[in-house]
């Protein structure tokens, strides 16, 4: 066992002024072995890697490969070594070919010009030699499907022949046969004795492709064990340091009569959704991404140019135009693109939690906004949520996905609203996090609140609601209420989309 | 509670305020008229024109936006009012008017680029020759001369030693500031430019903000054109040529980045003074004029390249 050891790292510590992220952390890797790495955000995941890869240098520790120490000083160095990194944003440039992207700065050239057929025929084989064969090296990038694109970056990364390949969260936009697809790249890789870190938030993927796992927390090792003697449980308690028993939360509590009601919800891409949503009701919408789900919040939320055959809330029919017309009534929607579409990074935290309360008029006189009162309620839904930041001025840009995602959750709930649409609200978020956000969810419900919550991970669609609507292709194929919420029956359901679907793809 | 009060100036628009008493500190050495009572003023009415101009830009850069027609927008102005005095038409009535020729023209940039999707560089680039060629049709090409004195007061009057044409820009650039900074408007024009879709489902009508600062621009033109004009007593169809450039590079020296979202009025005045003691100082030196164009360029480059070098290292 010992020389099948590739690359070794010993009492790795690595301190940054004011922060030690790493704390004398021992990691081995074996020759074709895939390695799980998991931890919450901030354990250090991240500097590992980049520490692995050349782009920090440890500020203790060492790093054998093969047995031989070596010293990273560059991604140069780590890459010439043989180890590859693909991050968790894909880097392609987008209106190339696939060769192109492949062997981006090092295109086959003679006399100055690019040799284009040994390029093809080179790309043709490094992807038919890594299960990849049917994408096309002539392809633009843009072109290809999200899974294909991630297979290319890996695709690039062995082209550097590699031996060793990170993985950072590579499923993050895949779809469940995309991952499929990417698992079976994973373990012809493996037969060939390439040895791989797999970086993930989803323990359901660490146990499906890990052969062990490294369990991280706040900057130290916390176990390192065979994939057979771990179960999400020990996994998720170790990652958290406290016991989980059950990270969803539900609590019995009586809901009520239909507070909204949306018929015929019609555009390019919904194809005439019908909605109901009950008082005091957390009602779960499972579908992957491209089903029609953001549409069909955003359309109900007035922020899509759909057309709704009626729109009936508190028995009254009522016309919403515009998100403001929406937010008056009392109905809030959450993005699940953080960045893109729901907080504004260069802004302190109080300001964006503060956002939609002065469109209605909190804390406003005469057009002027009173900032003192507007501190006082910002600081109030900072607590209450439970934004881990040393202060309320600090740029939202700064804070990790968890306290961004609670960020957005106060800006959403200071207005009290009756019903709050949230859009995978758990997206890329650490297991604490989320285990508070589902907390609060049921706390909401329970309030008297009603919830439509969005996501694309069924346990925790399972796990936290009182009633589900699964929907693919802008339609809501099923409804599942009571004992018939579970795993096996939603995914019985939605089976027969996703096969066709995989077969699209092979 | 922590430390509610902050200084007025942001670190950014401290360091160009450093630049700018630098570049004063210089003159004051090697004029020795520059450091006068009468030469401060002289810049500061100088500067009135430019600065309210400038203040209408900012409104349009912090929405992530660009008005490249501001100069254009101005000469038309001045035209016109021209045109209207000599049909003895009232004064207040000419300004009224004029000022809803500046809603209009900023109505329709806005309109073509919330509505019809245009980019708001062409579209200005467009109202820039329209507006320009317009000047020139209706006073075919030549100067307007002689108003009534009540119009010219605005620009030539004087309360004390200080000229009106300086109140006015002070008393705007207070207004401006308030409003972007205590306003629920002003906050929607920031929310604006740093993202605008989330600014969209934060309930904020986004379609509504774009019309606005571009109106807003507009009728910052036709002040500053009726103070031009009063100022000279004569329209002239070449006039404010080139302004949009020297009102854009005042409100970047000031801090405010392109891409929207950031940016003050404190900063685009001291952007704007900056480039008035420049223009004033190398008067002063008799720098040949050529020469003059370059150095402001330099001082220009100089300013955002500072900026934006303390960006990245933040970001890397």
């Amino acid at each position: 066992m010992e020389n099948n050891v590739i690359l070794e790292l010993k009492g790795i510590t690595k301190e940054f002024p004011g922060v030690r992220a790493l704390n004398s952390v021992s990691l081995t890797l074996h020759r074709g072995e895939v390695l799980g790495l998991v931890g919450e955000n901030g354990a250090g995941k991240s500097t590992l890697m980049k520490i692995i890869g050349g782009v920090y240098r440890p500020t203790e520790g060492e790093i054998y490969l093969d047995g031989k120490r070596v010293d990273f000083r560059s991604p140069e160095d780590s890459l010439s070594a043989g180890i590859s990194i693909v991050y968790q944003e894909l880097n392609l440039i987008p209106h190339l070919t696939v060769a192109e992207n492949v062997y981006v700065n090092r295109l086959p050239r003679k006399k100055g010009f690019v040799e284009w057929n040994k390029l093809f025929r080179d790309t043709e084989m490094l992807l038919r030699e890594n299960g990849m064969g049917e994408i096309n090296p002539k392809d633009i990038v843009s072109e290809l499907p999200i899974g294909y694109k991630q297979s290319v970056e890996i695709a690039k990364a062995l082209s550097y022949n590699s031996r060793i390949l990170l993985l950072d969260e590579p499923t993050s936009s895949l779809t469940g046969p995309e991952i499929e697809n990417l698992f079976s790249i994973i373990r012809k890789l493996k037969a060939k004795g390439i040895s791989i870190i797999y970086i993930s938030h989803h323990l359901d993927e660490i146990f499906k492709i890990c052969d062990r796992v490294h369990i991280l927390r706040d900057g130290n090792t916390v176990d390192i064990m065979p994939i057979q003697e771990a179960t999400e449980e020990i996994l998720v308690s170790k990652m958290v340091g406290r016991d989980i028993k059950n990270i969803y939360f539900k609590e019995e509590h009586p809901i009520g009569e239909v507070v909204l009601e949306a018929k015929g919800v019609q555009d390019d891409l919904l194809k005439g959704v019908d909605l109901k949503l009950k008082k005091s009701e957390v009602l779960g919408i499972y579908g992957l991404l491209g089903s029609g789900r953001t549409e069909l919040l955003k359309a109900i939320f007035g922020a899509r140019a759909s057309h709704i055959e009626e729109l009936r809330y508190k028995g009254k029919s009522i016309k919403i135009k515009r998100p403001i017309d929406a937010i008056k009534l009392g109905i809030i929607y959450s993005s699940e693109d953080r960045k893109g579409e729901n907080l504004f990074f260069g802004n302190p935290i109080w300001k964006n939690i503060t956002y939609i309360a002065i469109q209605i008029g909190q804390f406003v006189k005469s057009g002027f906004v009173k900032h003192k009162e507007e501190l006082n309620k910002a600081q109030l839904y900072f607590e209450k949520l439970n934004v881990r930041a040393p202060s309320m001025d600090m740029d939202v840009y700064n804070l990790s996905g968890g306290n961004q995602q609670k960020v957005c959750l106060a800006k959403a709930l200071i207005n009290d609203p009756e019903i709050i649409l949230m859009d995978e609200p758990t997206r890329g978020i650490d297991v604490g996090a989320k285990s508070e956000i589902y907390r609060l969810i049921s706390e909401l419900a329970k309030s008297g609140k009603s919830i439509v919550f969005v996501s694309s991970e069924l346990p925790e669609v399972i796990g936290c609601s009182d009633r589900v609507y699964s929907m693919s292709e802008g339609r809501i194929t099923h409804e599942f209420i009571g004992n018939d919420i579970n795993e096996e029956n939603i995914l019985k359901y939605c089976l027969q989309k996703e096969m066709t679907e995989e077969v699209k793809i092979s | 509670m922590k430390k509610m009060k902050k200084s007025i100036f942001s670190n950014s628009e401290f360091v160009v305020f450093l630049g700018l008493l630098g570049i004063g500190v210089f003159f004051s050495v090697t004029s020795p008229v520059f450091l006068t009572s009468f030469n401060l003023l002289n810049i500061l009415l100088q500067s009135s024109i430019q600065g309210i101009i400038a203040i209408g830009m900012t409104f349009v850069i912090l929405t992530g936006g660009i008005d490249l027609s501001v100069g254009s927008v101005v000469a038309l102005s001045g035209v016109l009012m021209a045109l209207m005095l000599h049909a003895h038409i009232p004064v207040f009535l000419v300004i009224i008017i004029t000022l809803l020729y500046g809603l209009a023209v900023g109505l329709f940039s806005g309109f073509s680029i919330t509505k019809i999707k245009m980019a708001p560089f062409i579209v200005t680039l467009a109202v820039m020759a329209m507006a320009r060629g317009l000047t020139m049709v209706l006073s075919d090409g030549k100067t307007i001369f002689s108003f009534p004195a009540s119009f010219d007061y605005f620009g030539s009057g004087k309360i004390g030693p200080v000229s009106v044409a300086v109140i006015i820009f002070l008393l705007y650039a207070v207004i401006a500031d308030i409003l972007l900074r205590h306003t629920v408007l002003g906050r929607n024009i920031y929310a604006v430019g740093s993202n605008i879709k989330a600014a969209a489902l934060s309930g904020i009508k986004t379609d509504w903000i774009l019309n606005f600062v571009y109106i807003v621009s507009g009728i910052s033109c036709v002040i500053a054109g009726i103070i031009l004009t009063g100022r000279l007593d004569a329209a002239m169809p070449t006039a404010a040529t080139g302004y949009e450039l020297d009102a854009i590079a005042a409100v970047i020296i000031g801090g405010a980045s392109l891409s929207g979202g950031k940016g003050t009025i404190i900063g685009t005045i001291i952007g704007v003074l900056m480039i008035g003691v420049i223009n004033n100082g190398m008067n002063l030196l008799n720098v040949p004029p050529f020469w003059q164009s370059f150095i402001k360029g330099a001082v220009i480059f100089i300013a955002v390249m500072i900026d934006s070098l303390k960006n990245t290292k933040k970001e890397g």
